[in-house]
């Protein structure tokens, strides 16, 4: 579908001449003159400007009423003022007005200190009150759920939650109750604001009036430092900024990357944070007497180097979780060159020929995030976004509500049957510019993006179903197309990466060829059963939770498991010899991956909890460990 | 006085009635209209000058010329949500000639080559709905409304949709959101409803009045219209009087007689020995006027110049037998209670407004209260997103200048019967 591409024109405000995209909102064009036009409901993520606050009423030559800048598109030769006094006089009007009921409980409100309302009020207010009236009052704060507190007093009613609920998230859970000045915040029917990125609206509100219970009253703005990072804990790979206080995470910010996030963050990304310090492994383990004990460092490093030395080509290792690029190949550097072993996976769904990989990763074939919000037709394939990679389902959900962009759902069986695919095919097509008359030329710009997941190429027929696919992409010659092509949503957080570093059975870095072919996961798995290999090498990542069946036996009759660990899950505290204590994401330094080919800096925003090292130069550590002895 | 056009059979037993309103020339302008093509319809439109009736007194023909063209679904909506208060004029147009309004709604329907269309009646109206429900089906049986009307090739369905009970769903858009089945909040503008409106599609709204005079002007044709009234209003008003007269009721003049022969030659002026001290002369929200001004000319120009506006063709008397406080609160009070809450002006200058009135009605307030409602007055007018808070603003406003002495002196007189004691004494 076309993206905007606007044409730039010149309009002058407050007496200087500026440069604009035509048709952006003023207060947007205005920024590009340094001139700062102040507002509380507009919020162009939320979609089109409801001009419901007023605060941003400014004069245009020609227009005898004041006008909204958040809703007035700039025009060549548009001549604006921001600081005549009928301008100065209706801001301080809306600044007096939303400071009539509002509580100014700054000294105790958590929003003090970086709450646009205090700054507005600071900038564009008269500093006075002529209000001396009683307030009005709610019951405050209520738990809008067990995530959001709201304060009804402190709410200007800019709708900014409102709109997000039902024009964004679409859970269509909040709304307005009563009418006038009586009107307020509320769930339909008084019940928790249950959904899956409801945590947006905490950051979305301009007051202090939705708060995060978590957050509230642990720190204020001044004593906080912001550190930008990637979270982790899922493909999505979103943009972060965590607040940290005491070399402690005090709460999870997004950090806008309109390629990657949107700005928006899922409630599990923005509230998983204390969870990362509680029933952390904190130092090193080893099994002793059928227990895992605290041992030192150097003891553990010598049990896991000697363990590995044994098993030595007989070893298997998987990497995932929140596994950067470089312990990856840290990890893949260990295995093939120090222990000779090429059994190192990180896709549980197992081995793909080499040039199927290739072929998926195919410069030409790949689509970037925004494409699913302008392609013609985005086909979900064996994948749930929601649960696989929860902020594209926003993406989803934008594309089809403001570009119509149409959403196909289907599984793997509608792929590999002939009669279902030509089905699945014309309702792709269906979508395309030209419906029905369409010349070759029309067709060929149908873009479609194929949002797909891992576990398609798992299993017997799972290389059928991606060479399904990839016949799927060259009939609709998504190669050819700008904005169309292939998104591979990964089991792990960084499973692109992981590949891309060479933490596959058949590919060295970036997709090499290898010597010798490897046992892919559940090839391990079996030779592990069968007694083939002995030692298991796990980093970040617990195979029992993908594939319980066949891995808890594996872990069993493993002579040795190594893990590298956050968390002792079950199968860790009953399987493993050696534990060593592993990063949590905000702990992490390095680079991973987007699931789309973007490589991303993930950076270090607290200290490490208890005696956790950086864990690439343990892998490097053991490798030298390893190699030392067999040169020794 | 009286000039009737609309009004010429409104008292004829049975009118309701397909059969007795045929028999009164009824459904002859739209079979005329019919026979026409659309665009000589929308010329007689445009050449009667007739203006909106509803209160902003937009040029009718000109509205319906802003849809656009072209095969693509529209709609028309009728606006009978008449909650301004004072303005009562479609509620008998509407009981007594139901058949006026839906010959309009088709020939303007055909006009604007839409096929949709709604009549949006506000829920406290349930008799005038059932009347008009009544009268629908009739049309309908008579091949009036539906499929193909008369052979004309064109065709129409017509909803009669009740509210629920809101000034603001009075207003255009937020009537159109109602409709939707949404909160009736007004939306922003642009886009107007002309382009998008009901359901995203273009919509033409109007008032049922000014549909109402739609087959008037197709009778008698739009130069013909034209020759009455003002040069920029014409035609004939259904005006509302209502308060201190003494034949309140719904009468329709030529515009541009005095307003003094309405409200003293027709409606018989305020009661004996009472003189008129202000009044509305258009609905609560025109800012009001004074005995002085009853000579001016009623119609849309000389009230706006006046400094008011005709609005809704409502006009409320009040004599000298009444407090301006008691004005002020009545009308204040009302726009707090229908302000939407969405736009903050609105929402709060309105309940301030309430708050500061009522402080110098207890006796509570210093002079510099009545400072504090102008300016806040002046805060609100043309700073909302919708004409609701202005609504409150305007006539406040004008009764805080013409009546400040009254204010002040209320003022006084009521804080030194309180605790605290007059502030000169």
């Amino acid at each position: 579908m076309p993206r905007p591409t606007p044409k730039t024109i010149t309009f002058t405000i407050d007496g200087r001449e500026v440069q604009a995209p035509e048709n952006s909102m003023l207060v947007d064009a205005a920024k590009l003159g340094d001139v700062e036009i102040p507002v509380f409901c507009y919020e162009p993520k939320l979609g089109n400007p409801v001009g419901a606050c007023r605060m941003c009423l400014v004069e245009i030559e020609g227009i005898p009423k004041l006008q909204t800048g958040c809703s007035t598109p700039v025009k060549d030769g548009m001549v604006v003022h921001t600081q005549s006094p009928r301008v100065k006089q209706a801001q301080e009007g809306v600044v007096e007005f939303l400071l009539l009921n509002h509580p100014l409980d700054c000294p105790v409100c958590d929003k003090g200190g970086e709450c646009p309302l205090q700054d507005i009020s600071f900038g564009w207010g008269a500093g006075t009150s002529r209000f001396v009236e009683e307030k009005r009052h709610f019951v405050k704060p209520v738990e809008l759920s067990d995530h959001i507190a709201i304060d009804r007093e402190r709410c200007i009613m800019c709708y900014r939650c409102v709109r997000y609920s039902q024009e964004i998230s679409e859970d269509y859970e909040l709304v307005i109750q009563e009418r006038g000045a009586h009107s307020y915040i509320a769930t339909f029917d008084g019940r928790p604001y249950d959904a899956p990125f409801s945590g947006n609206i905490i950051e979305l509100c301009p007051v202090g009036a939705l708060t995060s219970q978590p957050y509230r009253f642990k720190a204020r703005p001044w004593d906080i430092e912001g550190s930008g990072t990637i979270c982790t804990l899922c493909p999505s790979q979103c943009n972060v900024t965590l607040s940290v206080r005491d070399e402690r995470v005090m709460r999870v910010l997004a950090r806008e990357h309109p390629d990657v996030d949107d700005g928006w963050l899922c409630d599990r990304g923005r509230f998983a944070y204390p969870k990362l310090e509680e029933d952390r492994v904190t130092e090193p383990l080893l099994r002793d007497g059928g227990e895992l004990r605290p041992v030192s460092w150097e003891r553990a490093l010598d049990e896991a180097a000697s363990r590995l030395r044994r098993a030595g080509t007989r070893t298997g290792a998987l990497a995932g979780g929140g596994t950067t690029n470089e312990e990856g190949l840290a990890l893949a550097r260990l295995m093939r060159d120090a222990l000779g072993s090429p059994h190192i996976d990180s896709r549980p769904a197992g081995k793909l020929p080499l040039e199927l990989h290739r072929a998926l990763a195919e410069p030409s074939l790949q689509a970037k995030v925004p494409d699913l919000e302008f392609a013609h037709a985005v086909l979900i394939l064996d994948c749930d976004p929601i649960a696989d990679a929860p902020i594209l389902d926003l993406r989803l959900r934008k594309g089809a509500r403001r570009h119509g962009v149409k959403i196909v759902r289907a599984g793997r069986e509608q792929l590999l049957d002939d009669a279902q695919r030509a089905a699945l095919l014309e309702q792709l097509r269906s979508a395309g510019p030209a419906q029905g008359t369409s010349t070759d030329a029309e067709q060929a710009a149908l873009e479609v993006v194929v949002l797909w997941h891992e576990r398609l190429s798992a299993g017997s027929d799972g290389e059928r179903a991606v060479r399904a696919l990839l016949d799927l992409a060259a009939t609709l010659g998504l190669s050819r197309i700008d904005g169309a092509g292939l998104l591979e949503i990964t089991t792990h957080a960084n499973g692109r990466g992981l590949r891309e570093a060479g933490a596959l059975p058949n590919a060295g870095p970036e997709l090499s060829d290898v010597e010798t072919q490897g046992l892919d996961a559940p090839g391990i798995a079996q030779a592990l059963t069968d007694g083939e290999l002995t030692a298991l090498y796990l980093l970040d990542v617990d195979p029992t939770e993908s594939d319980r069946e066949r891995w808890v036996g594996a872990m069993e009759r493993a002579t040795s498991v190594i893990a590298h660990a956050p968390f002792l899950t079950e199968a860790l505290r009953e399987h493993s010899d050696v534990v060593f204590p592993a990063e949590a994401y905000p702990e992490k330094e390095g680079t991973v991956t987007h699931p789309d080919g973007r490589p991303q800096r993930v950076r270090r925003a607290v200290r490490h909890l208890g005696e956790v090292r950086d864990e690439r130069q343990v892998l490097e550590e053991l490798a030298a460990r390893v190699t030392a002895a067999v040169r020794a | 006085m009286t000039k009737a056009l609309l009004f010429k059979d409104i008292d004829e037993p049975g009118l309701t009635t397909l059969e007795v309103y045929k028999r009164r020339g009824g459904y002859e302008s739209l079979r005329k209209a019919l026979a026409m093509t659309p665009e000589q319809v929308l010329v007689e439109l445009e050449a009667s000058g007739l203006r909106g009736r509803g209160g902003a007194g937009f040029a009718m023909g000109k509205k319906v010329s802003f849809l656009p063209k072209g095969a693509i679904d529209k709609y028309l909506v009728c606006n009978a949500d008449e909650s301004e208060p004072g303005t009562f004029k479609d509620r008998e147009l509407m009981q007594k000639s139901p058949h006026t309004l839906i010959e309009g709604i088709i020939i303007a329907s055909y006009a604007a080559g839409a096929n949709r269309s709604f009549i949006y009646i506000r829920g406290e109206y349930s008799r005038q709905a059932d009347i008009l429900d009544v009268a629908l089906s009739e049309a309908r049986e008579a091949g009036l409304v539906g499929e193909d009307i008369l052979g004309s090739g064109h065709s129409l369905s017509l909803i009669v949709h009740r509210g629920a009970g809101a000034y603001i769903c009075g207003e255009e858009t937020g009537l159109l959101d109602s409709l939707e089945g949404k909160r009736g909040n007004p939306r922003l503008k642009p886009p107007f409803p002309a382009n998008q409106g009901l359901y995203q599609g273009p919509t033409l709204i109007n008032n049922v009045e000014t549909l109402a005079t739609v087959p008037t002007i197709i009778g008698m044709g739009g130069a013909e219209y034209a020759k009455l009234g003002t040069e920029t209003s014409k035609g004939t008003k259904l005006v509302s009087i209502s308060g201190h007269v003494q034949r309140p009721g719904n009468y329709e003049i030529e515009l541009g007689i005095p307003a003094r022969e309405i409200i003293y030659g027709l409606a018989g002026g305020p009661p004996e020995g009472r003189q008129v001290k202000c009044w509305f002369p258009g609905g609560s929200s025109s800012p009001v006027l004074l005995a002085d001004d009853l000579d001016l000319p009623y119609d849309f120009d000389s009230m706006a110049k006046a400094g008011s506006m005709l609005g809704s063709g409502a006009i409320i008397v009040v004599d000298d037998s009444t407090p301006i406080i008691d004005v002020a609160l009545k009308v204040a009070r009302f726009y707090r209670h229908e302000s939407c809450g969405k736009c903050t002006p609105c929402r709060e200058g309105t309940n301030w407004t309430v708050k500061l009135l009522e402080r110098i009605d207890r006796g509570d307030a210093t002079p510099m209260d009545i400072e504090i409602i102008a300016s806040e007055c002046e805060n609100i007018i043309g700073n909302c997103l919708c004409v609701l808070g202005d609504a409150m603003a305007m006539p406040i406003g004008s009764m805080i200048v013409k009546f400040r002495e009254e204010f002040e002196a209320h003022l006084e007189a009521t804080r030194a019967r309180s605790d605290l004691g007059a502030i000169h004494a």
